[in-house]
């Protein structure tokens, strides 16, 4: 009876057509996606309309949404209150800097390495880590930032440079191309940004991605469904630490001087809450994070040092006024 | 023929209270079997021991022979082992379509750095699954709800999303906990051609009802239990006619409907 398999099909098709969701993923482009790519793009001209100090404000706003956005990994999509981050930018930039400084390294060379070892920490503390309630976790991971600062301070191994640091790092080049102007610096930044925004977009529609969701809604059902609790959690550690160590790496060539003042407690304290406050798990909640506590504090320089007065304030207002963040996560149809 | 599963002088307790005692039972390739008993008698409990949410304190579970006592959940599924629960455990913020999904979790291939650089392979797998998610919401009646918040949907619909999440991973046998709870007569009698066609495409279904109409029409074989021991065990016919049965669970059932008239 050709009618009754043709409406079928018919069905078939309206509920495949018809559902945003999957419509979406066919065609791999949604609107927001082209207003971003176009955003970026548009970024790529900040050194063309502004002056140097705006151009350096705006290479650190870039360096910093790595970092908040490799932060919300483990604490937006995990779930994991990791509360120590710039232990895994401190590595980064110490990799970058003893390599280049000490060694001779190339700076581009020093960026697989900075990566793979800030991600090796991570997965290696994960371990014992993760299977720790979400205050315990919080504590412990504070515990790491500590024994890390001390660490640096004290002339780990002799190549970190005590509380000083380090300082005289080269410019990066790239097939005898030198990165000396301000601008480069940003370009290069900027370029890195829109590979980790490519990623974290790539990763809300793995599988990967969806497996950190069902982990942080409920994990006993996702269990029971096969969902390796432990292993996706210490990947999510991972690829959350690798990406801050590529940010440190940046960090450490901007500002061509490393020490432990920058990877402090209170700057994971920071980048925890640009994801809380941002909104969990939302690429643009972390980039609306990121600016506003990195890039408006610029503008009303004259009141730079409220800087976490202002935050400060703004981080109790959301939380009791917004809680799910300034731009949360859309809940449906990821 | 070995057992699909089986249970041997299972126990558990919890602090001084014996939960589960000494129970023992088999569930046969193709057989639909109820797990009945008056409440706290321990049948969620042992549910849980079987998914490997509780390590039992004593006893072995065997699947197809093989020891599975104490595997993690996630080792559980694996074997083919596929829950629902009492109380609905769906993902809250999420789809229909994205709780049904989830259940294809296990036969998704790709690595977690394919998923990062969308590789082609990647792309084709997400395209299969979802694919094979729609089919599964179509054959359970909710290709309609797909993209509805699955938590805002009324209960008896929420148990049938929670089902399809179980049975799009093509499970070998599936455990339900209470699946006629909340359902209206309606819904409860297409549960029973729904466990019935279940059974038909090849998957062993275990379950914990209240609702007798459930188990004593759908099941082949009853275990009941009462304070974590089994009481009686047979066909529903023999359970019906059981004077043990009657007194602890039947009996219990007609004084609390006299306490409630």
């Amino acid at each position: 009876m050709p009618p009754p398999a043709k409406s079928a099909e018919a069905a078939i098709a309206e509920s495949i057509s018809g559902t945003p969701t999957q419509a979406a993923n066919r065609s791999g482009f949604r609107r927001s996606e082209a207003i971003g790519l176009t955003l970026w793009v548009i970024g790529f001209g900040v050194p063309a309309v502004l002056n140097t100090t705006w151009v350096s404000v705006a290479a650190i706003f870039a360096i910093y949404a790595i970092t908040a956005l490799s932060e919300d990994v483990i604490l937006g999509r995990g779930g994991m209150f990791d509360m120590g981050h710039a232990v895994y930018l401190g590595i980064g930039a110490y990799v970058t800097a003893i390599l280049n400084i000490e060694f001779g390294w190339p700076i581009f060379a020093t960026m697989p390495p900075a990566i793979l070892l800030s991600a090796a920490i991570g997965a290696l503390l994960a371990g014992p880590l993760i299977r720790l309630r979400g205050d315990y976790l919080l504590v412990a991971t504070i515990g790491f930032n500590a024994i890390f600062v001390l660490a640096m301070e004290n002339n780990l191994a002799g190549v970190t440079g005590g509380s000083d640091g380090l300082t005289g790092l080269d410019v990066p080049s790239l097939f005898g191309l030198q990165f000396v102007s301000q601008s480069a610096m940003f370009w290069l930044d900027w370029v890195l940004l829109g590979v980790v925004l490519l990623l974290m977009r790539n990763l809300d529609r793995c599988e990967l991605g969806r497996t950190l969701r069902y982990l942080k809604q409920d994990e006993l059902a996702a269990t029971t469904l096969g969902v390796n609790a432990r292993a996706s959690k210490t990947v999510a550690f991972a690829i959350g630490a690798g990406l801050a160590g590529l940010a440190g790496s940046l960090f450490a060539v901007q500002l061509s001087t490393v020490g432990p003042s920058s990877f402090v407690f209170t700057e994971s304290v920071t980048l925890f809450a640009i994801v809380i406050v941002g909104g969990q798990g939302s690429i643009p909640g972390v980039l609306l994070g990121t600016a506003l506590m990195f890039v408006v504090p610029q503008i009303f320089r004259d009141f730079a040092q409220y800087r976490y007065f202002v935050f400060g304030i703004a981080m109790v207002a959301v939380m009791v006024l917004r809680p799910q963040g300034l731009w949360p996560r859309r809940r449906i149809a990821a | 023929m070995t057992a699909l599963l089986e249970l041997r002088d299972i126990g558990i307790s919890f602090g001084g209270l014996r939960a589960v005692d000494e129970l023992s039972f088999t569930v046969a390739q193709g057989q639909i079997v109820g797990l009945i008993g008056p409440n706290g008698a321990g049948k969620t409990t042992v549910f849980n021991m079987i998914t490997g949410v509780y390590l039992p304190t004593d006893g072995e579970i065997l699947w197809q022979g093989t020891r599975i006592t104490g595997a993690p959940p996630h080792r559980v599924a694996m074997l083919g082992i596929r829950r629902t629960f009492q109380t609905i455990r769906l993902f809250s913020e999420m789809s229909v379509f994205e709780n049904v999904r989830a259940g294809c979790h296990l036969r998704a291939r790709q690595h977690w750095w394919q998923g990062l650089l969308a590789l082609p392979a990647q792309m084709r797998e997400e395209a299969a699954l979802a694919e094979r998610t729609h089919e599964v919401l179509r054959r359970l009646d909710l290709a309609q709800v797909a993209d509805e918040s699955a938590t805002s949907l009324p209960y008896g619909m929420q148990r049938r999303v929670e089902l399809a999440r179980t049975l799009v991973g093509e499970p070998r046998l599936i455990i339900l906990d209470e699946p006629a709870a909340g359902l209206n007569d309606a819904e409860s009698g297409a549960l029973n051609e729904t466990i019935f066609a279940i059974r038909d495409s090849g998957i062993t279904v275990l379950l914990v009802e209240h609702d007798m109409n459930v188990v004593m029409n759908v099941t082949d074989h009853i275990v009941v239990i009462n304070f974590g021991r089994k009481i009686a065990e047979g066909s529903p016919t023999e359970i019906r006619n059981d004077p043990a049965v009657i007194e602890a669970y039947l009996g219990r059932e007609d004084s609390d409907a006299e306490e409630a008239a």
